[in-house]
Order: C-alpha cells, then structure tokens, then sequence
C-alpha cells in the first residue's frame, strides 16, 4: 500500500512536470488538440456556463480518509496544469454529515461534496446544483448511476464497489474444498459447518468473528440487511418503500445464524469483537471467509495476503435464483456540486470533476485509487476483487443492487444492529429484529417525511 | 525535611500503597508506547496489554507514518501557535482590562465584571453554531487570527482571577508613582505587572492546559481547508469503513503528550503552585 | 488617580471588551434569539417562537441524557473527591516518595479529553474483550463506568493538588491541640482537618460538578454516546442535534437545548455555590 502510494505520486509529480511545460504553450496554440486534460476541461466550461475554468476554484469535502493523500495529490497536479485551485478537505471517519453542515454554513462552502444516496440527498437537496446535460452526465456509462431528485440530477456515482464473502482460497482448499463447490446457500451451509465440525484438526474457523460494534456493525445491518430488502424489491417490483414487509427476514437468519454459529469464537463473545479483530483473524488465516468488500483489499494485501489467496464469492441467502447471483454491486458515493457556489466556482467544479473521470491522469489516479469509476473512459482498478467482479458480470450473473440507501435513517440501522448483537448475545430473540427492521422502518420514514 | 522524619511501620505501608497505585496510574502512558511499537495486525482488541514481541515489533515505522502521511508536525505547529499567540494576548490584554475594572469604580465596570464572570459558567454548546459563523464573517479563521476568538472566550477566567488578585495591591503605591509623572501605562507596567507574576503564572498555565487540548472551537471555527490541530488530527486514524490504524495513532498520541509530560516534569514546582493560586481565587 | 485611569480606557479595556463582545456577547445574544428560530444559516433564520423549546423538553433522549448526566455528575464528584482527599491525606503524612507521587498522580490532568478518550477506549475495550463482556459501544453499564473511571484518573490529581494545599495551611497549633486532648486519628480528621479544609472542599467540588456537567470531549471519544445515544450526555446530545442530523428543523432544536442547557448550568452553580458557603461559614 505505502509503495503504491509513493508511487503514485512520483507518477503525478512527474506528469504534472511534464504538463506545465504544455500548459504554458496552450495559451498561445488553444486550437490545437493539446493534452487529454486540457481539451475535456474546455469542453467543460462550454457545457451550459460560460465562465472560463481558470475563474474559480474548487472545494472538495472527501468522505473517504484512506484516499485523502491521493486526492490531495490530485488535487495539487490539476492545479498545477489548470491554475484553478482545488482543496480537498476529508472528514473524519463517522464525521461527514456534521463536518458538511459545519462547512456549508461557512462564507467559503465546499463547492463539491457526496451524499450517500436518495435518504442523504433529502438532507442536502437544497444545495444540490442540477447537473442536467453536464458533461460529467454525458461520460456515465449507465443513467442508473445518476442520482435523481424530481427532473433534477442532483447527484452522480464517482465510485462503484461491491461486496460478498472474502474466501481464502488456500484456506478452503486445506479444508478439501474450492470456491466452485460454494454455488447456494446450501453449500455455503455444508461447507461452513464441515469445517466448525474440524475447527480443531484445521486450525482455523469458517467465518470471521461477527464484531457488533461501530467499526464492524455496519457489516450486518446494513450490507447483510440489503439482501432481505432488495429480495423484497425484486419480488414487489419496487425501488424504495415506505412499509417494509419482512418477507425475507428468515433468510437475513439463516445466514446469521450460520456467521455466528461458525466463526472464530463463541456468539456470546461477538459483542467484544471489532472489525480490526476481524480483519487480523483473516488475514492470520485463522478463517476462511469474511464478509466485507472491495475496498478491504489494500487492507488484507497491506497485512501481507496475496492475490492469490483472495476470492469474493456472492452472498447467498437461499433465495432467488442462487446460481445466476452476483455480488453485491453498487453505490454509496454520489458527487453533489452546491448551487450555492458562485457561477466561477461551479464551472470548475464540473471542469475539475469531469477531468477526473476521463482524462488520462484523472483515472488513473481513480484506479490508483482502487475506485471503478462509472465513466466511460475509466481503467480497472488494480484490484482482485473488482477484476472477480467484471468476472461475474461477464458470466451473465446478476449483480445483487445496493438498496441499503432507502434505509430510512442511522437510527434504523442502529435499532436493527442493537437487536441483532442482542439476538447474537443470547440475551434478546429474533422477534426483536423483525420489530426493529419491519416497525422501525414505518416510524422512521414517517419521520422523515 | 522528609528525611528527619521517623518511618513507622504504618508509614511505610502506606508508601507502598501509594507506591503501587502510581504504577496503575501510569500504566495508561505505558500502554500506549507498547503499542506504539507494534505492527498493525498484531494490535487487535484483546492483545492491547501484550508486550511487543520480536514478531510484532515495529519499530518506529508508526512514528514514521503519523510524521509523514497524517501532517502530525504541521498539527503540532498550529497548535503551538494557538496556544501561544493566544495566551500572550490573553494575559496582557486581562490583566490590564482586570486593573482598570478594579481600579475605576463606576456601574460600567461592575457591569462588565460580572459578564465576565457570567461568561465562565455558560457552556460552549450554548454559542458554538453562532459563534463559528460570526468567526467565519469576520474571518477569523487562522491559526493567529483565532486568537482574538480565544481572547473573547477566555477572558472569564483570565479577568476574574487577575482582579482577584488586584484587590490585594495597595492603591499607594500606584498613586506615589503617578505624582511621580507616570502615566497609568507605565505605572501598571512598573508597579503592578511585577507583583502581578504569580497570578500570571497561574492564569497561564490553566489557560495554557485548555487552549492547547481544546477540540470543539478549533474544530468549528477554524479553516478546515489549511489547518488543524492535535486533538483534530487524532481523529483521522479511523478508515471510511471503520477500521483503525491503531500503531500509528498510538505513535501520534505519544508524541502528543510526551512533550507536555517533559514540559511539565520540568516546571512542576510553577504549575502545582499556579494550580493551587488559580483554585483558591477562583 | 481614577480620573487619569479613565482616560486611557481605549488602551486597557478595549480590546479585551471589544473581544469579549465578537467570542461571547454577540453570540450568546444571537443564540438566545436563534433558539426561537429554524435556521440553517443565520442569514436564513425564520422565526417560529416556542416551536423549538416545545421540542426541546419533550425529547425523549433529551431527558436520557439529562438523567445520564446527573448521575454521572452525582458518582464522579463523590469518588472524585473521596478518593483526591485520601490520597491528599496520605501524601500529607510524611511517607517517604511524597513528592513523587504527586508528580505522578497530577500528570494525567495535562492530557485533553479527546486524547484521553481514546487511551481509555482502547484500554477498557481491551479489558472487556478479555473478560468477553460486550465492547464500549454496545455496553450502556460500562460505558458509564468507563467516562467515570476516566474522569477520575483526569481529575483526581488536580483536586489533590488543592486538598494538599489545603491540609498544608491548616495551623500546626490545632493539631497539636487536638492531640494533646487526646483525640485519636479520626476524630482529628473529621473535628480538626476537616472542618479546616472547607473552602478547598468548597471549591473541589464546585469545580468537579462543572467539569462532569459540561463534560464533552471525553464523551465524544470515550463512547460516542453509543450504544443508540444511551451514554450520550446534554453536551453531546446538543452536539448531535445541531451537527449529526441534517434537515432544517435540527439547528433551532439544538440552540433550544442548548439555552436549557446554558440555564441550568447556571443554576445548579448558583446552588452550588450558596450551599458550600453558608457551611464554610458555619465551619
């Protein structure tokens, strides 16, 4: 990871060397098909203001602190290319709704920030520029990723990613099996609890342990969560709801069940377990499978696993056609570029983020990143588990899509994790759970209303 | 002193008992530098109390990251340059707006005073939003302009104490200087600001402690473009998705608190006195 | 003499006023009146009257974290002070390695509260995941225990520091009076030092209620206010409502909590302070 980062940027610091030399001649020769860079960013600004980029400047408030180095690097390369200014601030981590209404009051606001999908747009909608027949619009590979509010666009996915259950390939084979063996829940079932049955022979368990607080929680009531719920959407032929029904929450059990009752330790001890914990045990090899995404590989590679080692296999819960699923693919990370920024401002802001998403440079810093961008113009990230998940696309399997951003609120997501670590503990029932989820998301939403 | 006095049996037990205690109570310090030295993947949940082992260790590669990729120094610097741009102005400005309040005795100052002591039991909470937006007009939004924001809420404590203390100073002094053709500057500066250097001491080392570990003001009102400061930047160790780079924070708080600890093994005989001074007026 | 002073109000006054007015004045004002109104941003203020406090005192966490903070306050003034004036009584005794423990038990005051939260958090998580109790955050219990475990290492330093002094200005006159009654140990302790040490009481714990009421740092980074807003105390809670939930009504909530916050603050140091100085009087 460090390497890569280094790496990185001494790429950026050398293009940008280069491109200042281009940037000086552009001036006098703007006709000519300079640089990638330089020629989207023209296009840009004619794209519906017409400022030119140089005028304003960009603020961008970054969600993600893992990138932050690299943004920043990105960041100071643009400048240096185009003269307009981009600072990258990041929040801290569980911190960007409140940083984003700190910053936003303030005279000099972020002039591009993320929301989390159609509940944060609600949130934010006030200051969500429309960015109808933008160029940024225009370079997305499917409208699906354009995040609507009315007529309006008001957001767009800058990152795709997914998640299913990390397999240790050498592990599973110890264990006398490969990951063509696991097509179901039934399999996945067999498999699991065959090795629980020789935990002690093998040395190591089936699941990582199900750590209940805020760094791993989020592991099961919101992306194990999405599966019930997105069953019932396919089912219903919906996309959002303001009553949940719950008819798959059985399923959501079985496979709870099946984490607690085999993985590392004991379910009564899962509450004392956090996502680090997880982390270390699979990457210690003290289990096979865990359930996490793409953006776990720099972490997982970073504490010494190989490519090699590594497969992300779909979630199965028993339901739906089991062979044809997917991993869980989509989005949580939606571009909003605020309507309150001056007209300069926003005119770079489209320039800028459009130069990130199609120029050379831009995306393979993105790829760098570990981002797959939605663009047309983007590189694969160097990453196993997205290289598994073109893999699966390919084959015709359907990729199971991120309903989680309809969940009503944080306080659903938190009424249904406390239930579960209860449930997990021995020391509340499922009953609860199906309370939490099914009652909880009424009087949320109301709430929201 | 100690020496003379005779150890009885009862005494040396309770030595040992305080003895101990320390060693708990410093237990928490040394946590933090065991794993420090850590690897990443060998610092999980429950092997926190684990000593660094030669497979686990790491040596100063965390020191190295929060250097390095988290701008600990620069954190550092900004917040050296609060605190102390801020304490200089706190105490000059308080300390004269302390003698002029108990010197000139009119409704006004009586007025003020008693502002100023309102002001130390208000709760932060109470003016945070307003307050960073009326920072943010005015644009007092840098390390050294945040001062002034400093200057304006710490001036409570800093005015109350100082006039605490000016009541004490005999008024005849200050008058034989002024016949003598002082003018009130110089008679404060000559006269007063001397016997005034304890309360100073104590005014500035209780300031001192909030500034340097204040979190909120700086956080709201700062701009989060450029700057920010230690207790900001602590948070920054935890990933978009939850997971902690525990080796590094653990370097970085060390490094935070270590300079403080030498700071104050160094002038402790000033920062007990000024603690006790500061209780007893206030 | 004072004639003269006056005149030079511009140099000594006015800045601090002048500042005191920009950090404090203006914006308490401009809070008050803010608690009457929806507001994202100031300049978008609506005014909607009691709408806000209505909310405010019929908040159902609003409430939780009233009760949560008093008991925390109630708990960590008493060990708190208990435990400062014992070691203060220990230290005063003339065992050999005083000094050093002072220097030792005072150190973890100059270590902020976000910092501080963090060592702790790592720390008791550690010792429940070795004793498989739930986590910090999902634990209300410990959680509790945890914020006054940490207050007390904080604090306890410091208020020995001024009990020190205290039982160090008492007059050695009294004590030799004492022993030549004949009074034993604990009869000094609660007739002579005592009733001699009330104003460093007096102080201790005035500074001990106001620390555990206004407590936020700590809480923030200790615990969150997790599990569900459960160890969430008035400052967080204000906190949240202001910053973590986005939507226009959250803002004036917040400033309406925050003024009752703000009011009863100032009580309890009011009642505070009357009732520890009609007993230092007495004494």
């Amino acid at each position: 990871m460090k390497k890569k980062v280094l790496s990185a940027l001494l790429s950026v610091a050398m293009v940008s060397s280069l491109l200042i030399g281009c940037g000086a001649s552009e001036e006098t020769t703007s006709a000519a098909p300079a640089d990638d860079a330089n020629a989207e960013e023209t296009e840009a600004v004619d794209a519906d203001v017409e400022f030119e980029a140089g005028e304003g400047q960009v603020y961008y408030l970054n969600f993600k602190p893992e990138q932050d180095e690299q943004w920043k690097a990105l960041a100071a390369s643009y400048t240096e290319q185009t003269g307009v200014p981009v600072t990258v601030v990041t929040a801290a981590s569980g911190t960007y709704e409140e940083t984003l209404a700190a910053e936003i009051s303030k005279d000099e606001a972020p002039t591009l920030f993320q929301v989390n999908g159609p509940v944060g747009l609600a949130n934010w909608a006030d200051y969500c520029y429309d960015l109808t027949g933008s160029d940024i619009v225009s370079n997305l590979t499917s409208d699906a990723f354009a995040l609507k509010n009315g007529d309006e666009i008001s957001g767009v996915a800058y990152v795709i990613e997914s998640y299913g259950i990390i397999t240790n390939v050498e592990l599973l084979e110890k264990a006398g099996y490969t990951v063509g063996d696991i097509q179901s829940f039934a399999d996945l079932k067999k498999v699991a609890e065959d090795i629980t049955a020789r935990k002690d022979e093998l040395g190591f368990a089936a699941f990582t342990s199900t750590g209940m607080d805020g760094s791993s929680d989020w592991r099961f009531k919101t992306h194990l969560a999405n599966l019930p719920i997105y069953f019932e959407y396919q089912a219903d032929g919906i996309s959002d709801t303001q009553a949940i029904k719950g008819t798959y929450l059985d399923n959501y059990k079985q496979i709870f069940d099946l984490y607690i009752n085999n993985s590392t330790c004991d379910p009564k001890e899962l509450a004392s377990k956090t996502g680090d914990d997880a982390e270390n045990e699979f990457a210690e090899g003290k289990a096979v499978f865990f359930q996490n995404g793409s953006w776990e590989y720099g972490n997982l590679t970073g504490k010494g696993m190989t490519d090699e080692q590594l497969y992300m296999i779909p979630i199965y819960v028993g339901e739906g056609e089991e062979s044809m699923q997917g991993l869980c693919t989509g989005t949580e990370n939606y571009w909003c570029v605020n309507n309150e920024a001056s007209d300069e401002d926003i005119a770079s802001t489209l320039a800028f983020i459009n130069w990130c998403v199609s120029s050379d440079e831009g995306t393979q810093a993105m790829s760098d990143m570990g981002f797959t961008i939605p663009f047309k113009d983007a590189k694969l990230a160097a990453n196993v588990f997205i290289s598994q998940d073109a893999a699966y696309t390919a084959a015709g399997k359907n990729p199971v899509s991120w309903n989680f951003t309809t969940m009503p609120s944080e306080e659903w997501k938190n009424g249904v994790g406390s239930a579960l670590t209860a449930y997990a503990a021995g020391t509340g029932d499922w009953d609860a759970v199906v309370s939490a989820f099914v009652d909880g998301w009424a009087s949320e939403k109301a709430l929201a209303q | 002193m100690e020496e003379k006095v005779k150890q009885t049996p009862g005494k040396i037990v309770l030595s040992i008992i305080m003895g101990i205690i320390s060693v708990a109570w410093l237990y928490p310090i040394f946590m933090i530098l065991i794993n420090s030295l850590k690897t990443e993947r060998s610092i999980s949940t429950s092997t926190i109390f684990k000593l660094p082992t030669a497979e686990s260790f790491n040596g100063i590669k965390n020191f190295a990251e929060a250097l390095t990729s988290q701008g600990f120094a620069q954190a550092f610097g900004y917040s050296l340059v609060i605190t102390v741009t801020s304490l200089v102005l706190i105490l000059i400005c308080c300390s004269m707006c302390a003698w002029y309040i108990t010197r000139v005795d009119s409704i006004l100052s009586k007025v003020v005073y008693y502002l100023f002591v309102f002001s130390m039991v208000v709760p932060f909470q109470m003016l945070m939003f307003t307050l960073s937006s009326t920072a943010d007009r005015l644009n007092l939004d840098t390390p050294f302009k945040i001062c002034i924001i400093y200057l304006g809420f710490g001036a409570g404590l800093a005015v109350f104490m100082f006039t605490g203390f000016m009541k004490t100073i005999p008024v005849e002094l200050e008058e034989a200087a002024m016949i003598d053709g002082c003018d009130p500057l110089m008679t404060f500066f000559r006269i007063d600001l001397p016997v005034l250097k304890p309360t100073i001491i104590s005014v500035a080392i209780l300031e001192a402690m909030w500034l340097w570990n204040d979190y909120l003001l700086p956080y709201l009102v700062l701009d989060r473009k450029k700057y920010t400061t230690i207790p900001i930047l602590i948070q920054y160790f935890k990933g978009s998705y939850g997971s902690v780079q525990m080796g590094p924070m653990m370097a970085c708080i060390l490094m935070t608190i270590l300079p403080v600890i030498i700071l104050y093994l160094a002038a402790q005989k000033y920062i007990i006195e000024g603690v006790v001074a500061g209780a007893v007026k206030g | 003499m004072e004639k003269a002073v006056k005149q030079y109000w511009p140099i000594f006054v006015l800045p601090t006023v002048a500042a005191f007015i920009i950090g404090f004045i203006y914006p308490f004002i401009q809070g008050v009146y803010l608690s009457f109104c929806q507001f994202s941003t100031i300049k978008k203020a609506k005014f909607v009257g009691l709408k806000n406090y209505q909310y405010a005192l019929t908040d159902e966490s609003f409430f939780h974290a009233f009760g949560y903070t008093l008991a925390f306050a109630v708990v960590s003034v008493i060990l708190i002070n208990v435990i400062a004036f014992l070691i203060a009584l220990a230290l005063t005794s003339k065992i050999k390695g005083a000094n050093i423990y002072r220097t030792v038990f005072f150190m973890p005051n100059l270590i902020g509260g976000i910092v501080l939260g963090y060592i702790w958090k790592t720390l008791l998580d550690c010792f429940l995941s070795i004793i498989e109790q739930p986590l910090l955050a999902l634990n209300e219990k410990w959680g509790f225990a945890g914020l006054v475990i940490l207050m007390c290492w904080q604090q306890i330093g410091y208020m020995m520091i001024i009990y020190i002094a205290g039982l160090q200005s008492i007059d050695k006159a009294y004590l030799e009076a004492a022993m030549i009654d004949g009074a034993n140990k604990v009869q000094t302790l609660f007739k002579v030092k005592i009733p001699n040490v009330m104003s460093s009481i007096t102080i201790c714990l005035f500074l001990t209620l106001t620390n555990g009421f206004k407590l936020f740092d700590q809480n923030l980074a200790l615990t969150g206010g997790e599990p569900a807003h459960r160890s969430e105390m008035l400052a967080l809670n204000i906190y949240d409502t202001f910053y973590a939930r986005s939507g226009k009504q959250w803002k004036g909530y917040g400033q309406a909590k925050a003024v009752v916050f703000c009011i009863l603050v100032i009580a309890i140091s009011l009642i505070q302070l009357r009732a520890t100085k009609s007993k230092e009087v007495q004494a």
